[in-house]
């Protein structure tokens, strides 16, 4: 509990995501990876808070489905993209 | 708005629709922060049904574009939510979580400097979408906001919103992207008018939604996306008159309703002796109607040729207009009758 070197580690892996997300990628499949580990990384965060309050992981779970449901969706949309256009680069976005 | 969805044989989306009205009711009355952010969730989940229609590579492109955003933003909202809890910093209000919280909350919004996924969505969206994204999608977002915001921070970005949203509309011709930056200039209007009263964001909010719906339903009637729409002579004159009317009380011309909930911004912020502000406000909101003015100058005041082939709706019913029009002309008067 005295150890606070741990929030670099969360500190460090959320900007290590959020990078990969903002980079310059051919496939979306990359940016949807990235977010999932940025859901990993604040999973791993929320895990070592809750242990902090008498091991209460009620709100962790709820947090992962809601997680797994937005993961669910972005792969929904990267079906419709590739239902439309036939691959999913980045590239073939010219209409915006 | 019911009525057409339900005229296009689109009965599930009833279902999306309210389950976004919901979720911003989970958002706005949750008792931590994590039921907030559960909230957003909801919405972006029950919004992305909403808009993507698998028969249009515009709009996938769409609900793509508009989902990585939302999605970015209410992570790193949940993540500073986290670091907020565990460093507990619960009264504190001037430091970097705050900025963060409210950057995260500004991007979900559309708000500049985060504001460049909003006029490219906008682009590819139908009016009645563009009328959810434009009001209720901002309700959520500005109520946290009003939770924990840092005043200096926000007084920044609603200088920032004032300048993009006047000057980006000067070269666009698609009056979708015209609203949608008179909606980013319209943010920093009520962003500040949170750090006023939450009571006097609700009026600047209500007036500002039915303006956007009065807009929104005369142009969704006419079809009309561009600017070059405009420019026939075969519209009803009380089509007309109502859209002259409605582009200058979006502006804030004063006998219109536009004007009122400005004026009260305007009289907080000369008694309190903001004055480098008031004057962004001021300019800005001068910018915005030279060009309204210079669209519907130059469409309703000369003439131009008259199309045998356009057909437009509603020649025969036009209570909902004169009622409409009523309303944006006589309503900042009769106001004053109620309250005084």
């Amino acid at each position: 509990m005295l150890i606070y070197d741990i929030w670099f580690l969360f500190i460090y892996m959320f900007s290590v995501g959020n990078l990969i997300f903002v980079s310059k990628n051919k496939h979306l499949l990359v940016v949807l990876l990235s977010l999932e580990f940025i859901v990993l990384s604040i999973f791993f965060f929320f895990l070592v808070l809750l242990m902090f309050i008498d091991y209460d992981m009620y709100m962790l779970m709820v947090f992962l489905v809601f997680s797994v449901c937005e993961g669910s969706l972005g792969l929904s949309i990267l079906v419709s993209m590739i239902r439309s256009h036939g691959n999913d680069y980045f590239q073939s976005f010219s209409m915006l | 708005m019911f009525f057409f969805i339900l005229t296009n044989n689109n009965s599930n989306k009833m279902f999306f629709l309210f389950i976004l009205f919901f979720s911003t009711l989970i958002s706005i009355s949750s008792n931590s922060w994590f039921g907030c952010w559960i909230g957003l969730e909801i919405n972006l989940l029950s919004f992305i049904p909403l808009i993507s229609n698998s028969k249009n590579l515009l709009s996938v492109e769409t609900s793509l574009k508009y989902f990585l955003t939302q999605s970015l933003a209410s992570i790193n909202f949940l993540f500073m939510i986290l670091i907020k809890f565990s460093l507990l910093k619960n009264f504190d209000m001037n430091n970097i979580i705050s900025i963060m919280m409210n950057s995260s909350l500004l991007m979900k919004m559309g708000s500049a400097p985060f504001h460049f996924w909003f006029p490219n969505i906008v682009e590819g969206l139908s009016w009645m979408n563009n009328f959810m994204l434009m009001t209720w999608q901002k309700i959520s977002p500005m109520i946290l906001l009003s939770y924990y915001f840092n005043k200096n921070f926000l007084i920044f970005m609603i200088i920032m919103n004032l300048i993009i949203g006047s000057l980006g509309g000067l070269n666009q011709t698609s009056l979708r992207k015209l609203l949608a930056f008179s909606s980013i200039n319209n943010l920093g209007w009520m962003i500040f008018s949170i750090m006023i009263s939450e009571n006097l964001w609700l009026f600047y909010f209500l007036i500002y939604s039915m303006m956007i719906f009065m807009m929104i339903s005369l142009f969704f009637l006419m079809n009309m996306y561009f600017m070059n729409q405009l420019f026939i002579n075969n519209m009803n004159f009380f089509i007309k008159l109502n859209l002259l009317i409605n582009f200058l009380s979006l502006g804030g011309l004063p006998p219109f309703m536009g004007f009122m909930p400005k004026w009260i911004i305007i009289n907080f912020l000369l008694i309190n002796k903001f004055y480098f502000l008031t004057f962004i406000f001021m300019m800005t909101s001068l910018i915005i109607i030279y060009y309204y003015i210079r669209i519907i100058y130059s469409s309703f005041m000369f003439n131009y040729f008259k199309m045998k082939w356009v057909n437009l709706l509603m020649k025969n019913n036009m209570s909902l207009i004169n009622l409409s029009s009523f309303i944006s002309i006589s309503s900042m008067i009769l106001s004053t009758f109620i309250f005084m």
